[in-house]
């Protein structure tokens, strides 16, 4: 393998995993504050996509062509309303099933999800089919030796690992993010201290949904092509990240974001004749570890919860 | 300000029901309540702090009915709690720990004063203001615990067997600091199984047992009271 190519590899696989960490994260931080597993978090990404693509869509039409403009104007509207739906999520439907089976949590979120992407299939203008996203940053690209640096893609992966950035920076450094790691410590203790336990549930799910929205978009700026049922997958990895990181903690999340694309791409470099098991080959890996470590690589108990 | 438990009836678990319970916490003065395991002492704190929501009765601080208030509001009225076995936010630090308990407190000078504060009364914990709470040893927890109760500046500290678990020594130096606590103008509603520690410190006490309130009167008047050796040194202690 030529060394352009090599950075090729690695350049597609930093902007998976950062779309994966961006889920996982979501999934970590829900877990954390109320011990639950968003099913249907894929397809609240979905929705944010969707979202996105709908208010470029509404814009282009009322004549707006700035790109920065359209481009700040379709990740806040995205990232807002998906948060929003996010919280709405959580105050109608989990937050009423708390000391509910967990399994009933499971079941509930589980037909959210279902709810939702239809929704998406039979309501936006043409869901049942995939639909072109826009390209809203510069494409020019650079050539390095034999490897083409896109504008876009460079742009993504800084926003992204800025996004992560300042996550972390939000549950380590203000006072919200400390109640958040509060309560996923002891609810009943944080509580005593003052802290209004269904508004950090909210805070938390807003925030975790934003996150799944800015993953969504990215997704759609990365293959210009978004579709009702891309949420399913991407939960599925999100989640089995959030697992192998060791659930309901902030750093094994992203870390279990970007091992999971770094199996993806090792598949698809190992079996070049059938890079489409990439990710059969990514979830064998996934199983094997959890057989081997069944509690994360970064194992709850020796690690810092949120 | 004045706590007024009025008739309250919980159920919390089966071993821990609290069935009629009368009592007042006088304002600026240390009130214990004395009771063995299972005798509802918990219960009752859990009643007030919203945690366990009475079926019958009416809790009043200051005049104002807190029965029906979810508990961050309780708290935000002025109450602190230093809960049984401590329970600190163990992968948190010492500092964030103590952030916590001035949690409605948004101003930083104010919440960097009571830490100061904090640290003068345990200078223990102003050498460990990095480290994680939960790889401190039982005493050094009990000190982050009771820091924490304070970081609010409440007007009512409620405290639940804050000897549970500790050295003597500790016990001493705790309960010394609850005193000082008091004499600085907090109420102080202490809870405990340690009879002779808490009287010594405590202006008046109430004496639980089965969950009903079988004894009342000052420290002195609990020292020599017959139902209070019943309830400890009898059924109590079966």
């Amino acid at each position: 393998m030529t060394l352009a190519l090599f950075a090729q590899y690695v350049m597609n696989g930093a902007m998976l995993g950062m779309m994966y960490a961006l889920v996982a994260v979501g999934f970590t931080l829900f877990f954390g504050v109320l011990d639950v597993i968003q099913f249907s978090h894929g397809d609240v990404l979905a929705a944010g996509a969707f979202l996105a693509l709908g208010t470029w869509v509404a814009l282009t039409k009322l004549g707006v062509v700035s790109p920065v403009l359209l481009l700040a104007a379709v990740v806040v509207v995205s990232a807002l309303g998906t948060a929003l739906l996010g919280a709405v999520f959580a105050r109608t439907l989990v937050l009423p099933l708390k000391g509910a089976p967990q399994l009933n949590v499971l079941l509930v979120t589980l037909m959210m999800g279902t709810v939702l992407r239809e929704a998406i299939r039979l309501f936006y203008p043409g869901g049942s089919q995939p639909q072109l996203f826009p390209a809203l940053l510069p494409t020019t690209a650079y050539g390095v030796g034999g490897f083409h640096l896109r504008l876009d893609n460079a742009i993504l992966l800084m926003a992204g690992a800025l996004l992560i950035a300042a996550t972390h920076f939000f549950i380590t450094r203000t006072r919200i993010g400390l109640a958040i790691r509060a309560v996923a410590q002891d609810e009943e203790t944080a509580r005593t201290m003052g802290i209004d336990f269904r508004r950090i549930v909210l805070v938390t799910f807003g925030i975790g949904s934003a996150l799944a929205a800015v993953a969504g978009v990215m997704d759609g700026l990365y293959y210009n092509e978004i579709f009702f049922g891309m949420g399913l997958l991407l939960g599925v990895i999100g989640f089995a990240a959030a697992i192998i990181g060791g659930l309901g903690n902030l750093y094994g999340a992203i870390l279990g974001g970007f091992l999971f694309a770094a199996l993806q791409t090792i598949g698809a470099v190992a079996l070049p004749f059938a890079s489409a098991y990439k990710d059969v080959f990514a979830f064998a890996v996934v199983i094997a570890i959890m057989a081997a470590r069944p509690t994360g690589l970064i194992g709850e108990r020796a690690s810092e919860r949120v | 300000m004045e706590l007024r438990v009025e008739g309250i009836s919980t159920a919390y678990d089966r071993a821990d029901v609290l069935e009629d319970v009368t009592l007042d916490v006088a304002a600026g003065r240390i009130t214990c309540l004395l009771g063995s395991n299972g005798s509802g002492k918990t219960t009752l704190i859990r009643s007030i702090l919203g945690l366990t929501k009475p079926r019958r009765g009416r809790i009043l601080f200051g005049g104002t009915d807190l029965t029906r208030l979810p508990t961050h509001r309780i708290v935000a009225s002025g109450i602190a709690a230093i809960p049984e076995g401590r329970k600190v936010f163990p992968r948190l630090t010492v500092t964030e720990n103590l952030r916590l308990g001035a949690y409605l407190e948004t101003d930083a000078h104010i919440v960097t004063d009571r830490m100061e504060r904090v640290f003068a009364i345990f200078p223990a914990l102003a050498q460990r203001r990095s480290q994680i709470a939960g790889t401190m040893s039982g005493g050094e927890q009990a000190m982050v615990s009771i820091g924490r109760g304070l970081m609010s500046a409440p007007k009512l500290l409620l405290v639940d067997e804050p000897s549970l678990g500790l050295s003597p020594l500790f016990v001493k130096e705790n309960f010394a600091v609850l005193r000082k606590v008091n004499e600085s103008g907090v109420t102080v509603f202490l809870v405990e199984q340690n009879v002779h520690q808490t009287l010594a410190i405590a202006h008046e006490g109430y004496v639980l047992s089965k969950g009903r309130v079988v004894a009342h009167g000052t420290a002195q008047e609990l020292l020599e009271n017959d139902e209070v050796r019943k309830a400890y040194f009898g059924e109590g202690a079966a």
